[in-house]
C-alpha cells in the first residue's frame, strides 16, 4: 500500500488535531502503526485517511487515489475500507449476525442469504460462531470487538482502519483482539492502527508513525523508532509507557 | 431499612386513598333512571370520540414526525418555524385554539365540518408534544451509534431506517404513549365548537336531567377504556423492543 500525505492539516475551533502532515510510505509497508500521547492526531489522523472526515487543507492518496472531499465520494471510500473503534461500535439492537448481515446488504447490495453465508463464515474463522444469535449486551467487550472486526473485514476491505481496538479492554481480552489482528496483519490485510499497545506496534507493524499535537515528531520502521529514537519527545514517551 | 418503610408508607397512603375514593363515589345515593334516555347519546358519543382518537392519533404522528424532520433537518428556516410552532402550540390553551381553528381560519377558507376541523386542530396540537418526545428519542441515541453507521457506510436515510429509528423507538414508547392518552381526553374540548363527542354527550344529558354523577361517572368508564390499552400495547411494544440487560 502506498500512501502520500502532503500539507495535511484539520482543525476543530481553535484546536490544532492536525496541524501540517507531511508523509509517504511505499508498498512494502503493509501494516502502519500510528503511535504517540493521546489527543496528539492520531484518532483524526485515522478518519481522515478512511473518509471519515474531511481535511481543511492538504491531500491524502492511497495507492495513487485521493480521499475524495465531497460526501458521496467519501461514503463510497469509507465502504471500500473497514472500520474499527475503541467501543460502541455495533448496534445494540441487532444480533452480532445482523450486525454483520446490514452493511453487506445495505451499503454494499449483497443478497441478504449471500450476506448471511459470509458473515457466519467470517465469524466462524473469528472463532466466534457460537455467538452469532446474541446481542451486544450479552458479549463481553473482547467478543464485542471481535465481532465489530468480522464486520469490518466481511467484505474484503481495501483498508483496515483501527482506532485503539484494544483500549476500553482488560488486558485479557485486549490479547484476544490483538491476537486476531495479528493473524490478520500477518495473512497480508492492509492495516493502519493507532494504538497505546507499544509490543504491539513494535511486533507487527511495518511502519511506525509518532504524533503529537498533531505533528509528526517521529517516523520510520518499527525497528528504527522504538530501537533508536532521535528525538527527546519520543524517547520520554516511550520510556515512561516502556517502564511498565 | 429506609426503602421498606417508604413503601410501607407509599402502599398504605395508596390503599387507604383509594379505599376512600371508592366507598365515598359508591355510598353517593343515585339515580340511574334519569339517565336512562340519554344511554344512546353517551354511546354513540363515546364511537365519536373512539373515531376521533384514532385519526388524531395517526394525524398527530404524521404532524410529529414532519416537526421532528423540520428541526433536525439541518436547514436553518425550517428547523426555526418548527421549533416556533411546537412553542407556540404547546404554550397557548388547546381550548382557544379549538375556537380560532374553527370559527376563524376553517371559516375563512369555507370548511364548516366540526368533526374534521376538530381533528385537525387536535393532531396539530398533540403533534407538537409528539415532536418534542421524538426530537428527545433520536437525540439520545448516542454519538458512537451515528459514527459507526457513518463508517460502514450508510447514507443519512439508511442510517435513521437501520441504526436511529429502531433504538429511539424503545426510548420514545411510554412517553409517546401518555401524550397518547393525553390526546384521547383532549378531544373532550370539542364541545365548544359543538363536536357530538363523548363529553359532550354526558354535558347535556346533565343539563337536561341535573343528574351530574350520572351523567359523568359513565366518562371514567368510557375513556379508561380507550387509554388503558394503549398503556397496555405501550408496554407490550417496550419488551419486544427491548435489548439491553
Amino acid at each position: 500500500m502506498s500512501i502520500e500525505i502532503e500539507g495535511l492539516t484539520k482543525h476543530y475551533g481553535s484546536t490544532r488535531a492536525i496541524d501540517g502532515i507531511d508523509l509517504a510510505f511505499g508498498d512494502a509497508v503493509k501494516v502502519l502503526a500510528l503511535i504517540g500521547p493521546s489527543g496528539g492526531g492520531k484518532s483524526t489522523l485515522l478518519r481522515l485517511l478512511g473518509g471519515l472526515e474531511t481535511s481543511d487543507s492538504g491531500s491524502v492518496r492511497i495507492d495513487g487515489a485521493a480521499v475524495p472531499r465531497d460526501e458521496e465520494g467519501q461514503r463510497a471510500w469509507r465502504r471500500r475500507n473497514g472500520f474499527l473503534f475503541q467501543s460502541f461500535n455495533l448496534f445494540p439492537h441487532l444480533t452480532a449476525l445482523e450486525n454483520i448481515v446490514l452493511p453487506l446488504v445495505e451499503a454494499h447490495g449483497w443478497t441478504r442469504d449471500a450476506a448471511r453465508a459470509r458473515a457466519r463464515e467470517v465469524v466462524e474463522r473469528f472463532g466466534m460462531g457460537d455467538h452469532l444469535a446474541k446481542r451486544p449486551a450479552e458479549l463481553s467487550g473482547g467478543q464485542q470487538q471481535r465481532i465489530a472486526l468480522a464486520r469490518a473485514m466481511a467484505h474484503g476491505p481495501a483498508l483496515l482502519l483501527l482506532d485503539e481496538p484494544t483500549s476500553a479492554l482488560d488486558p485479557e481480552r485486549k490479547a484476544e483482539v490483538l491476537d486476531l489482528v495479528e493473524e490478520l496483519c500477518r495473512a497480508g490485510q492492509r492495516t493502519v492502527l493507532s494504538t497505546h499497545e507499544m509490543g504491539f506496534a513494535r511486533g507487527s507493524a511495518d511502519a511506525v508513525v509518532f504524533l503529537s499535537a498533531g505533528k509528526v515528531v517521529e517516523s520510520g520502521t518499527a525497528e528504527e523508532v522504538f530501537g533508536a529514537p532521535k528525538s527527546e519527545t519520543v524517547k520520554a514517551f516511550l520510556g515512561k509507557v516502556m517502564r511498565w | 431499612m429506609w426503602k421498606t418503610t417508604l413503601s410501607v408508607f407509599v402502599s398504605v397512603v395508596l390503599l387507604a386513598t383509594f379505599s376512600f375514593v371508592v366507598w365515598v363515589v359508591a355510598s353517593h345515593d343515585y339515580r340511574w333512571e334519569a339517565l336512562a334516555p340519554y344511554w344512546k347519546n353517551l354511546l354513540s358519543g363515546w364511537g365519536t370520540t373512539l373515531l376521533i382518537s384514532v385519526l388524531a392519533l395517526v394525524l398527530s404522528v404524521l404532524v410529529g414526525v414532519l416537526l421532528t424532520a423540520g428541526q433536525l433537518s439541518g436547514h436553518r428556516l425550517p428547523a426555526f418555524l418548527c421549533r416556533v410552532y411546537v412553542e407556540f402550540i404547546r404554550g397557548t390553551p388547546l381550548l382557544t385554539q379549538i375556537l380560532i381553528g374553527y370559527y376563524l381560519v376553517a371559516d375563512a377558507v369555507g370548511w364548516h365540518s366540526r368533526f374534521g376541523v376538530g381533528l385537525v386542530v387536535l393532531s396539530c396540537f398533540s403533534g407538537a408534544y409528539l415532536s418534542e418526545i421524538f426530537r428527545g428519542g433520536i437525540e439520545s441515541v448516542p454519538a458512537s451509534q451515528w459514527l459507526s453507521a457513518r463508517a460502514i457506510g450508510l447514507t443519512g436515510a439508511q442510517t435513521y431506517r437501520f441504526v436511529v429509528v429502531p433504538q429511539a423507538v424503545r426510548r420514545v414508547l411510554p412517553a409517546s404513549a401518555g401524550q397518547f392518552a393525553n390526546l384521547i381526553k383532549d378531544s373532550s374540548l370539542l364541545f365548544v365548537i359543538s363536536v357530538h363527542e363523548f363529553t359532550m354527550q354526558a354535558r347535556e344529558a346533565n343539563a337536561n336531567t341535573y343528574a351530574t354523577f350520572e351523567a359523568y361517572l359513565p366518562l371514567i368508564v368510557g375513556y379508561f377504556l380507550l387509554t388503558f390499552p394503549i398503556s397496555l400495547l405501550s408496554r407490550r411494544l417496550e419488551r419486544r423492543y427491548r435489548y439491553e440487560h
